[in-house]
């Protein structure tokens, strides 16, 4: 659309697969958020409903271990670091979002002190870093 | 648009929705939900505008298919997306600002048909169609 898919694979410096793994972790998620919603209400815990994201997380960072991995053995040992570097950062980024804003789901009136800046600020950190990596793939 | 303008384009747009969301979510401001969503209709307007006038080009007397360019049946799906995102996003608003009774089952549908279809896009590069030589 506004990007290509090798466009996007080069900026975000995530594989296709992952990115595919990452859509399809949203895609249930969204169906759990509806279903939980619309249907169970308290029956189903947030944490379950998370569950398809922090799944995508973990399989994520065991294929770029995995990549990492290839690519040190094969003596791309700079591409694999920065690429491992990276990929976790991003990947602990958004976990940090997720787990906070599952935390104040589950309890709103003990997490009063847990406002959605502070929820939000590893995304706008995430941001700033893309923008640089941005400048470096252009 | 050269890579650098996209980036900083969409950058811009998500950065003044999360803050808008932020402030909303917080209670800092009483914005309608419609409002909050104002960068977010402008993005999509550029970007259907821009679809738009790529589609147009491909209907003009002499267009050459084999310039590199993805074909139109692809930018239709593109269009598709954009609207059903749109769809979406209007009706989340309505029923944040409680204008319309749905559950959030029907509001979610335009949202996981365009992801579908985003998923089966992916799965096609990820496995491409293995053709006989």
């Amino acid at each position: 659309m506004l990007f290509s898919l090798r466009e996007l694979v080069q900026w975000l410096g995530f594989a296709t697969f992952e990115l595919f793994l990452h859509l399809l972790a949203l895609l249930v998620f969204s169906m759990l958020v509806a279903l939980r919603m619309d249907l169970f209400d308290a029956k189903l815990s947030w944490w379950l409903v998370f569950v398809p994201l922090f799944a995508a997380d973990g399989l994520s960072t065991y294929f770029t271990a995995i990549v990492s991995i290839r690519l040190y053995q094969e003596n791309e040992k700079r591409l694999a670091v920065l690429r491992l570097l990276w990929v976790l950062t991003v990947l602990s980024l958004k976990l940090v979002c997720e787990v906070l804003l599952c935390q104040k789901l589950v309890d709103q009136e003990r997490a009063r002190d847990l406002w959605f800046g502070l929820i939000v600020s590893p995304l706008f950190i995430l941001l700033q870093l893309l923008m640089i990596r941005a400048c470096r793939v252009n | 648009m050269s890579l650098a303008q996209r980036v900083l384009l969409t950058w811009v747009f998500t950065l003044v929705f999360l803050i808008m969301l932020v402030l909303k979510l917080d209670g800092k401001v009483q914005w309608n939900w419609f409002l909050i969503f104002l960068p977010v209709w402008i993005f999509d307007g550029i970007l259907i505008l821009m679809l738009a006038i790529k589609m147009a080009g491909h209907c003009k007397p002499g267009y050459d298919p084999r310039n590199g360019s993805p074909d139109l049946r692809l930018r239709t799906w593109y269009l598709t997306a954009m609207l059903l995102k749109l769809g979406f996003c209007l009706t989340l608003c309505a029923k944040l600002e409680k204008l319309a009774d749905l559950k959030l089952t029907f509001v979610c549908i335009p949202l996981w048909t365009m992801l579908l279809g985003a998923l089966v896009e992916l799965g096609v590069n990820i496995f491409p169609e293995r053709r006989e030589a």
